[in-house]
């Protein structure tokens, strides 16, 4: 199994080709109002709204569901415990000072479906175009372009750094290293997080040289132009309208 | 074009790198810097881009001082560099962002930019891969990606370290081809003889930071020379 970081080449989409600040406004609403979402029922009605949005963006089941599959399994102590850490409601099980409630299990179904939701609609704009638009399109909507392009350029040296990491990883396996419990094996794995500290500074150095010989002045720039269209308007106000539509319900239901 | 004269430099850690280093090389030259590891080729790169710190009118490169930090500013209008690891160089998230970036930097208009960026990659034979991820590029495709991303400032020297490092038969011969068809004037720091012998006119063979000899690519076939340089002739 593999979880790793990258998404795949972005399928084309509507949601796609919509202008990613629109795109990157409403998804970033639409996630702060599944987060705020209490009960159930709107919980379930948002899982069910992120997954036809997942299929708008055509994102490989695969590629979904491993991330999916992590993030729960991640979870899962976490939303066990719920359940039983609410006192109010009927109890339907009791042992000693263990309980659980019929409030506690709502509340820790309603916390599962709302975590879905949310992971659900980030992977959604996640893999609805390349990482570099939406960071581009985060910049536009006024988060610093500093840092913008420190993540742009940690995203993009991530892989670099984990091929390093792999090339390590087969060094030391192939003189006999086994990762065991012991000094000499917690010593090996210090070494190489320490010389793979010294490549990762190595490699910054000579980033930060090919930038300056190539103009760099401290000031990014891009040749990207984004247009405003009625569709874009019509995307925002789908996704942001639903997700009020949905906290409403969990407020005022 | 390029004139260093008595270049001295030393590393943090006291290394003398460089030490009373002069060669003068002339306008459309093509020339080939060799010499062992350590011999100073990548740290002279670095200070005739005005990476490293140099002493006033140690240096003059297309007529600019890069001690001067006005003019400094100045040389990548006038300078480009390919180094080692492309990874280094292709910092961006998508070939044409990276191919951009050096124009994006000369403050040009974008019809510019993107006519610069068109123009380069078509001429390393990378037409219409603008929306390619660099990582996702074999090595000789990054290697001629980050030789697009100098080519779209226009400069008039061309500095290229170890070009052929990390490439297979292929691209190397890509390489040489392209190299070839370059325009303008080219150093090219390498221990791979065979290339420089095809791409250069001219070779400095350099070791412990100065210029040991100097003279025609038939320099290479010396092997008494070579070998005494820890290179091997051809």
């Amino acid at each position: 199994m593999s979880v790793h970081p990258e998404y795949g080449e972005t399928q084309d989409s509507w949601l796609g080709r919509r202008d990613p600040r629109w795109r990157l406004a409403a998804f970033a609403l639409a996630i702060l109002g599944a987060a705020l979402l209490r009960q159930p029922g709107p919980a379930a009605a948002a899982v069910g709204f992120a997954v036809g949005l997942t299929a708008v963006v055509h994102i490989p089941g695969r590629w979904y569901r491993l991330r999916m599959g992590a993030l729960l399994l991640t979870l899962l102590p976490f939303l066990i415990v719920v359940p039983f850490a609410v006192d109010s409601g009927n109890r339907l099980w009791e042992w000693r000072f263990l309980h659980l409630t019929d409030a506690g299990l709502w509340a820790g179904l309603a916390l599962a479906m709302k975590t879905v939701a949310l992971v659900t609609l980030a992977l959604t704009l996640l893999a609805s175009a390349p990482l570099h638009v939406t960071l581009h399109a985060a910049g536009r909507l006024g988060v610093p372009r500093l840092v913008v392009q420190i993540t742009l350029l940690t995203y993009r040296y991530t892989f670099v750094l984990l091929d390093e990491l792999n090339r390590l990883r087969v060094a030391v396996r192939v003189r006999g290293f086994r990762n065991t419990m012991s000094g000499h094996a917690y010593r090996t794995v210090g070494q190489v997080a320490g010389t793979l500290l010294v490549r990762g500074a190595d490699r910054a150095e000579r980033v930060a040289h090919a930038m300056r010989c190539r103009g760099f002045d401290g000031s990014f720039r891009t040749t990207t132009v984004v247009r405003t269209t009625f569709a874009d308007v019509l995307m925002f106000n789908v996704i942001v309208g639903t997700a009020a539509a949905l906290v409403a319900w969990d407020f005022l239901g | 074009m390029i004139d260093v004269r008595d270049l001295r430099f030393a590393y943090p850690d006291g290394r003398l790198a460089l030490d009373g280093l002069t060669l003068h090389i002339t306008a459309g030259e093509s020339v080939g810097l060799v010499g062992p590891n350590g011999a100073g080729k990548t740290t002279l790169f670095l200070c005739l881009c005005g990476v490293l710190p140099v002493k006033p009118r140690a240096i003059g490169v297309a007529g600019l001082d890069p001690a001067d930090p006005r003019q400094r500013k100045e040389l990548p209008r006038h300078v480009g560099i390919v180094f080692q690891d492309s990874d280094d160089q292709l910092f961006c998230s998508t070939v044409g962002e990276d191919v951009a970036f050096g124009p994006l930097n000369l403050n040009l208009p974008n019809d510019e930019v993107r006519r610069r960026v068109t123009e380069a990659l078509g001429r390393v034979g990378m037409s219409g891969q603008e929306e390619r991820v660099p990582r996702h590029l074999s090595g000789g495709e990054k290697r001629r990606a980050a030789v697009a991303g100098v080519l779209a400032m226009h400069p008039e020297i061309l500095l290229l370290d170890e070009p052929s490092m990390f490439l297979d038969p292929r691209g190397r011969r890509e390489l040489i081809g392209l190299i070839n068809a370059l325009p303008g004037t080219k150093l090219i720091a390498s221990h791979d003889l065979a290339l420089v012998r095809d791409t250069c006119s001219r070779v400095i063979l350099m070791d412990a930071g100065r210029v040991v000899t100097e003279g025609k690519v038939e320099l290479l076939k010396d092997a008494e020379l070579m070998e005494g340089h820890g290179l091997e002739a051809v």
